[in-house]
């Protein structure tokens, strides 16, 4: 009977313990993910109806006001010939150019972009408890808040029309914010006219788009290297255009051999060798440790926005030749441009992170504030030290190296260039993705960016001149 | 009632049921606490917390009763009355009969039972109406189980026919068994569909307890190992995973604690664990249900979509939910069974959520006191082996739904609609009972007669 009682405590323990799993588990989800889980598009919970709705969803303004999406209303007939009011979503007419940002919310199609994500503020499901008993009982319908969102309207234009007919994306941050200025995916729609929208169009390439990033990197490897004390001065090492690691053969863009090189000028003319032998150097752990503060392999849980998580996956498994290629950009990393955008940004921050953020501020019905832009640290990823020598490496890229496109005359910038080779669906291989990463003015960087080009060749041809170009647009209007 | 002032009244009604919920909760808690580091007095405020399931009871009810807007639907107040009304002549006949029951196990399981039936009301009336008719029957069962489990001593001569019984009820759902959302587990007898593999649960609990109950060697039990092995390949082939596992876990936990053979144990775990790999391999609905809870949003129209759309409704209730009747749960699959407790989650909240997931631990933590206490091997493993059985059921399908663990199909025991369910929930909790009552009426005779030889009862 002893032995009885003591194995019933023992099996008390352990379901006990089963249960408080559960627990912590459930309260975890709810505060992490519950949000998420409301404001995701297979909601049916939150949809606008159309006829004699019970809430009409709030407006979505630019950061300088301009409204980007509200609620229209007009009047049509019923079965019986009786009057109803019948309310839609419609948009700016250069809704075009914040299409993925805004998004859209259709009983057709769907939501989707911040239509979706905040649909909780847009429907008024934040009201207090007193607010949605008086608007229950005192206005005609309940009323969604409006939200001010951080990017601009000309300079989502802007960019728009510099990326013309080309494919890819464009992120750009205010670094000691981490507020979304603009982010433009390529090709884009009209949320006024969803009818033919193609499913690729749809895609929010800066947020949802995995890229290999190619030579920027190098950037991250450079960073890991000096942050575990390696010794960067001294390293010198010769280019002769190929290098062998284990099996691989690593080539330089062009094979070409760029002799002698100090890291600056190895990140100057991104060299693949230096790189590549910097990553052996360093080793996998220290790599992946590094990439993992900068924000790899994560579930980015942004308060304003859903962002798929970047892959670094290095692990004890991972080849001599893999982990080269890794270091370089080019084996299995994979990227969003919202996250480089990020990394340019953290180092441009000296070396701080912060959250991305796209809710400028949340307008009650009255016009009263109900939440503002709060800035919030994402990651400490550098020494404030580190960072300044990393943002030199990358001034000496435009002044001198690979990003001399993205040059501004006098005022200093600093970046990086990327050509990311890819393979198309049939195995051919295709134009290489053109990248730039940057920030600037150097003095007291205010903007950071990230730019892709799909199939535009190499990063310093056409990324970065497209980048210099914007990021002086965005000076020019006291960004 | 126009429909605004009801969306009102819902909407201010949540933190009342809340408050009420919580109350009982508390008030459960410190007495289960209390009971538990053994001090005796069990007298408390049990007759009080009685009241606040009714208030529970009736206020829903009430607010229920005027959701249509075409005016106040007596039938449902009726309802509500009647489900009062049962709960307190059940909870005071059987404290009346049996002095020995613990009052708290009993107003726990009666507040989890109320929530069930407010919950179904909303999703589907006819099914409440129904629920609360299986709650008069499921008392009544429990009555007769708690009489049966008070008198039982060692249930020897009921160990063969019980084993018989259990075998011969999974075979004839197998070959007769209607299939019911992917699983063959239901039989159809008349107009009425029962759920034999329930039943077997209870049939477990008690042949267990009586073969690990017993000292014998490892070739004596051979019977019951393979009473064991057969009932789970048997529910298995009715792809009933959750049953499955739910008969797994009872027969390590039971005969661990009988016979404190870690070796054994340790067997069929291990054989277990072999089992469960061989059928992930051999069975494609393993591997989806394996793959639904891995990742969901693979496929949202397809086989992730029962889990997402009960994360969504968890998601959309917040802190205090929706409000009654304001939500829209009917829109999860199987809402009103598997599904229960996500829309519990949408329309009274997180909290209650939590509250039901503390109701479950705290049921589990009296079921072990209750073993603990009981005077004989045989008894213990009966409370315990019913506590069990309760525990793992409750966390099986609520971590299902949360997607904390892969989601196997089983009901929610006590809420979600069922009488099959209903039945053997009351039925564990009349063994639970039962053996508090046994231990009560003897540690009083012992008293009474002053004699120093009972069992011995140092801890």
């Amino acid at each position: 009977m002893k032995k009885i009682r003591r194995n019933i405590r023992t099996g008390f323990f352990i379901l006990l313990g089963l249960f408080l799993f559960l627990l912590g588990y459930f309260c975890y989800g709810i505060l992490f993910y519950g949000d998420r889980w409301f404001a995701n598009s297979y909601n049916v919970r939150v949809r606008l109806n159309q006829v004699e709705p019970d809430i009409i969803p709030g407006d979505i303004l630019d950061r300088k006001g301009t409204v980007l999406a509200t609620t229209a209303k007009k009047t049509i007939k019923g079965e019986n010939g009786e009057e109803l009011e019948y309310y839609y979503r419609t948009y700016h007419k250069d809704a075009r150019a914040t299409a993925h940002v805004v998004g859209f919310h259709n009983p057709q199609y769907g939501r989707l972009g911040a239509e979706a994500f905040h649909i909780r503020y847009l429907m008024g499901y934040n009201n207090n408890f007193l607010e949605r008993i008086y608007q229950k009982a005192f206005l005609p319908r309940e009323n969604g808040n409006n939200i001010q969102l951080t990017v601009d309207l000309d300079l989502q234009r802007y960019i728009s029309e510099k990326l013309g007919n080309r494919k890819g994306s464009v992120v750009l941050l205010n670094p000691r914010t981490g507020e979304i200025l603009a982010m433009v995916s390529h090709p884009s729609f009209d949320p006024n006219d969803m009818e033919t929208v193609g499913e690729d169009n749809l895609v929010n390439r800066a947020t949802q788009g995995l890229y290999p990033p190619g030579s920027i990197f190098k950037v991250i490897t450079a960073a890991s290297a000096l942050e575990n004390g390696d010794d960067l001065k001294n390293m010198v090492y010769d280019c002769r255009g190929t290098t062998f690691i284990g099996q691989a053969q690593i080539n330089c863009y062009g094979k070409e051999a760029h002799g002698a090189l100090d890291t600056a000028h190895a990140l100057a003319v991104s060299c693949n060798g230096f790189f590549a032998h910097l990553g052996i150097r360093t080793g996998w752990e220290k790599l992946l440790r590094t990439g993992n503060l900068f924000g790899f392999n994560q579930d980015f849980l942004f308060d304003d926005i859903k962002v798929v998580a970047s892959r670094l996956p290095l692990s004890s498994k991972v080849s001599k030749e893999e982990l080269a290629w890794d270091a370089v950009g080019q084996g299995k990393v994979l990227v969003t441009p919202l996250h480089m955008a990020m990394v340019a940004a953290a180092i441009a921050n000296r070396g701080v992170m912060m959250e991305p953020k796209l809710i400028y501020s949340v307008i009650g019905r009255r016009g009263q504030m109900q939440k503002q832009l709060e800035p919030e640290v994402f990651a400490i990823v550098l020494s404030p030290e580190n960072a300044m020598l990393l943002s030199s490496m990358m001034e000496l890229v435009v002044e001198k190296g690979t990003g001399k496109g993205a040059r501004l005359g006098d005022i200093r910038l600093a970046g990086k260039t990327g050509t990311a080779e890819v393979q198309s669906t049939d195995g051919q291989k295709d134009q290489d993705h053109s990248w730039f990463i940057g920030f600037g003015p150097l003095d007291e960087p205010s903007l950071a960016i990230a730019v892709i080009i799909e199939n535009g060749g190499s990063g310093g041809a056409s990324a970065a001149p497209l980048a210099g170009d914007i990021l002086y647009k965005a000076m020019q209007m006291g960004y | 009632m126009p429909e605004k002032h009801y969306e009102i009244a819902s909407l201010a009604l949540r933190y009342w049921f809340v408050a009420l919920i919580g109350t009982i909760f508390v008030k459960c808690l410190l007495a289960t606490l209390k009971d538990f580091k053994k001090s005796d007095g069990n007298e408390g405020d049990a007759e009080r917390i009685s009241a606040l399931v009714v208030f529970l009871c009736l206020s829903a009810f009430g607010l229920l009763s005027v959701q249509n807007p075409e005016g106040i639907e007596i039938w449902v107040l009726v309802l509500g009355i009647l489900a009062s009304a049962l709960f307190l002549f059940q909870f005071f006949a059987l404290k009346f009969f049996f002095r020995g029951i613990d009052p708290y196990l009993l107003l726990m399981v009666d507040t989890l039972s109320v929530i069930g039936f407010i919950m179904l009301h909303r999703l589907d009336s006819d099914l409440a109406f129904r629920q609360v008719e299986w709650f008069g029957l499921s008392s009544i069962f429990l009555s007769i189980v708690l009489f049966v489990t008070r008198k039982l001593k060692t249930g020897k001569r009921f160990f063969y026919p019980l084993m018989g019984a259990g075998l011969i009820l999974l075979l004839l759902t197998l070959i007769l068994g209607e299939e019911v959302g992917g699983a063959r587990s239901w039989l159809t007898i008349g107009e009425h569909s029962i759920q034999p593999s329930e039943f077997v649960k209870l049939i477990m609990i008690i042949v267990f307890a009586i073969d690990f109950s017993q000292a014998k060697t490892l070739k004596q039990r051979i019977p019951v190992l393979i009473f064991a092995a057969l009932a789970v390949l048997l529910v298995v082939l009715q792809r009933d995973l959750g049953a499955a596992l739910l008969y797994f876990s009872l027969f390590v936990f039971l005969y661990y604690i009988g016979t404190s053979d870690w070796k054994v144990t340790a067997a069929a775990i291990l054989s277990g664990s072999l089992g469960a790999t061989a059928a992930y391999h051999i069975f494609n609905h393993v591997r989806v249900r394996v793959a639904a809870w891995r990742n969901p949003w693979a496929d949202v129209e397809g086989y992730g979509y029962q889990i997402i759309q009960s994360l969504i409704a968890i998601g959309s209730g917040g802190l205090v939910g929706s409000g009654l009747g304001l939500g829209k749960p009917a829109v999860i699959p199987a809402a009103t069974t598997d599904f229960i407790f996500s829309a519990v989650c949408e329309e009274m909240g997180v909290l209650v959520g939590i509250f039901i997931i503390g109701f479950y631990i705290l049921i589990l933590m009296k079921g072990t006191t209750t073993a603990l206490k009981a005077h004989t091997p045989f008894a213990a493993l009966l409370a315990m082996g019913a506590t069990i059985s309760l525990a793992i059921q409750s966390f099986i399908i609520i971590g299902g739904v949360i997607k904390f663990i892969p989601l196997t199909g089983i009901t929610v025991p006590f809420i979600s609609y069922g009488g099959s369910s209903m039945m053997v929930s009351f039925g564990a909790l009349g063994i639970m009972e039962g053996v508090a009552d046994q231990s009560a009426r003897a540690e009083k005779e012992q008293e009474g007669n002053g004699s120093e030889n009972g069992e011995e009862d140092e801890e």
